[in-house]
């Protein structure tokens, strides 16, 4: 690490950036003349009084919905645009993965376009004959590399740009959504790469909409609403944050009367009268943790269905991850009005389907759960109801645990 | 020292970028270089055939040189020439067509204008080098000895031309007319330069505002250089003091205003492009 006189790489100060927003675009020299300095143009602040800091060595996540300033904020920092307000100070030398390979050529050969991108990165020539075979190597272009790269396909082409930036070794790397690309082997090659560069204490700033990974990625996050700063702390709280309030309907779901769910989307016509989390006693519950015993009970009206009916239920994360579907038809094969169903009880009208999971096996997050029902056959939907109820899942035992499922093992050491 | 002088002028990336501009030039092109050598060639002889044999416009004869042909006395001045108006033309719109690469990577921007006058400079050395050979077959071998002073010329020019670069190419972010207005300007400003035929052609005895005309036309600074590279290579004789007064005083003054003019339009260029 740089021997510097403070131990922040990055820091924001009352940062500002506006745009202007002119309604025709093409000034010419004529309108200015005419217009004289009355130039008409409506201002914008993609970002406003934004501080905060990032210390050398931490990876650092900027999260935010679409058009929430974070590839602004990473275009100030990497002095593409220059700030309004406040002052972006980087201490080290700095690369930017903005947009991979963008300063190729296409009619250039793969090792024209490393020398050319290398010096527009800042490289000398020297520095990249010494480091060309590990651009080239980490590509995995060895074959194509003098052919132009007009002739590459997508993939190719970020590979190669992805690797030139990399090996700039940079000190403050900024990375704009880039890793969605390639295959699954070669982003996991960038991401053992960014952990790498972790581990040799360079610091990292990751603007992304995978959430997971920014959780994984990064030591601590911003998230950014709008150009403003919302909250910033550690990755899983900031995220957890993010993915409640970045959902404008999020209070629709809000519990009712004693924690039980309150359904205000469902209407008297529908056929479904209620779905809700039922704890191993029977109560109603919102809040189950990982890995325990928890049932999602669905109310529908079997009389009004006049059929056979199969439950099909949806689990997905609050970022909308798909995390299982399943449905009642294979077992049961349609769910009738009587008590033919094994786990269905029929009381009255109304047809009461209970899914019970022993150990619930996802990680500690909010989830919602979507409803549909499908005649016997699943060739028709009856209903569909998504995003129905939405739950805590909070976290149990002791392990430190992240990711998608929760594995539910158990630690032996010999 | 001289590895932080070379960072400080960029070399490593304004290479990089000529050589990308030379490459890529001529790619996918049957004829390729032949290009650059019929351009020059066609405009020779139709400029011959038009302004020497229907016109019957005369060259000087060369002094001391004793040169007398009206291809040499044009070419000497239509290679510097042809080479200030394609690099002007081709760096008025390097920044804009560079706009994927200066919205996402930074790098100091007036490396673009200049690697684009630098690109079209190395075609000029080759053509003023063929020329040079013309020159001295017809003149005799001491027509080799005004080597030094063309390249001087040249490297002034190269200077000047970069001044007159990065004031287009980053106006041109701003307001794209100034592609257009270079277009209808080169033409009129190439017919009031003494290419096509001699400055004493230019008269004397008419005023205008109560100034004649050849001193209102020697306003024009490609005047001198023309005036220059035509004594060094087609008198072959070393240019007049007050010439290369005139040339040096255009060289920094353009360059300097070139320079102020792009570091004041640089830092939005992001935004405009």
């Amino acid at each position: 690490m740089t021997s510097s006189s403070s131990d922040v790489a990055v820091s924001l100060d009352g940062l500002g950036k506006k745009f202007r927003l002119t309604h025709d675009r093409n000034w010419t020299l004529k309108a200015t003349m005419l217009a004289g300095h009355r130039t008409r143009y409506e201002e914008f602040w993609a970002l406003r009084d934004l501080s905060l800091e990032v210390e050398h060595g931490q990876t650092f996540g900027i999260i935010g919905g679409n058009g929430s300033g974070k590839s602004t904020l990473l275009k100030v920092l990497a002095g593409i645009l220059r700030p309004d307000e406040g002052a972006a100070t980087v201490d080290g030398r700095l690369s930017a993965l903005l947009e991979l390979g963008a300063g190729f050529h296409p009619e250039l050969t793969g090792r024209e376009n490393v020398y050319l991108n290398g010096a527009i990165l800042g490289f000398t020539a020297r520095e990249i004959r010494r480091r060309f075979d590990d651009i080239v190597g980490f590509a995995e272009l060895d074959r194509f590399i003098d052919e132009p790269v007009r002739n590459y396909s997508s993939g190719m082409y970020v590979r190669l740009g992805f690797s030139v930036a990399i090996h700039v070794e940079p000190e403050v790397l900024l990375v704009d959504e880039v890793l969605a690309v390639g295959d699954l082997t070669f982003q996991k090659r960038c991401l053992d790469r960014f952990a790498q560069l972790k581990a040799e204490g360079r610091t990292i700033i990751v603007v992304s909409h995978d959430l997971d990974m920014v959780g994984w990625l990064c030591d601590r996050t911003a998230w950014i609403q709008q150009g403003v700063l919302q909250a910033v702390g550690p990755s899983s709280k900031v995220i957890d944050r993010f993915a409640i309030g970045a959902d404008p309907t999020a209070t629709a779901f809000d519990t009712g009367d004693g924690g039980r769910p309150a359904f205000e989307r469902l209407s008297p016509h529908d056929l479904v009268k209620s779905v809700a989390l039922i704890d191993p006693n029977g109560h109603p519950t919102d809040a189950v943790g990982s890995g325990r015993k928890i049932s999602i009970r669905v109310q529908y009206d079997g009389q009004a269905a006049g059929e056979p009916v199969t439950v099909a239920l949806g689990l997905y994360r609050a970022d909308g991850t798909h995390v299982a579907s399943i449905n009642s038809g294979a077992t049961t094969r349609g769910i009738a009005r009587s008590d033919r169903a094994p786990d269905g009880e029929a009381t009255g009208e109304l047809v009461e389907v209970d899914y019970v999971v022993p150990t619930l096996p996802v990680q500690p997050g909010t989830y919602e759960l979507s409803v549909a029902l499908h005649d016997a056959s699943m060739r028709r939907v009856l209903e569909r109801h998504t995003h129905i109820l939405r739950f805590e899942v909070s976290p149990t035992g002791i392990d430190p645990q992240n990711g998608l499922v929760a594995l539910g093992g158990t630690w032996k050491a010999r | 020292m001289l590895d932080r002088l070379a960072g400080r002028l960029q070399i490593d990336l304004l290479v990089n970028l000529t050589l990308r501009d030379l490459r890529s030039k001529y790619k996918r092109s049957a004829l390729g270089w032949t290009w650059s050598v019929l351009n020059p060639l066609v405009a020779v002889v139709v400029y011959s055939a038009v302004f020497s044999v229907f016109l019957r416009i005369q060259p000087t004869t060369g002094d001391p040189s004793g040169l007398r042909s009206y291809a040499v006395f044009l070419l000497v001045t239509l290679l510097p020439w042809q080479f200030h108006v394609t690099s002007l033309t081709e760096a008025t719109r390097s920044i804009t067509a560079n706009g994927p690469l200066i919205t996402k990577i930074w790098f100091p921007r007036w490396v673009l204008p200049t690697s684009a006058v630098l690109a079209r400079f190395l075609t000029l050395l080759v053509e003023m080098a063929v020329l040079l050979v013309l020159i001295a077959v017809l003149a005799g071998h001491f027509a080799f000895a005004w080597i030094p002073v063309v390249l001087m010329l040249m490297a002034l020019q190269l200077l000047f031309t970069v001044g007159l670069a990065l004031m287009v190419s980053a106006a041109n972010v701003y307001f794209r007319d100034v592609q257009h207005f270079l277009g209808v300007a080169l033409a009129p400003w190439m017919f009031l330069t003494p290419i096509l035929y001699p400055l004493n052609m230019v008269p004397e005895d008419r005023e205008f505002l109560g100034i004649d005309y050849r001193t209102l036309y020697q306003l024009n600074p490609m005047v001198s250089w023309a005036k220059a590279y035509r004594n060094a290579l087609y008198d072959l004789r070393f240019p007049s003091a007050e010439r290369w007064l005139a040339i040096v005083v255009a060289t920094v003054v353009v360059l300097a205003v070139g320079f102020r003019i792009f570091r004041r339009l640089e830092p939005r260029m992001a935004e405009e492009v």
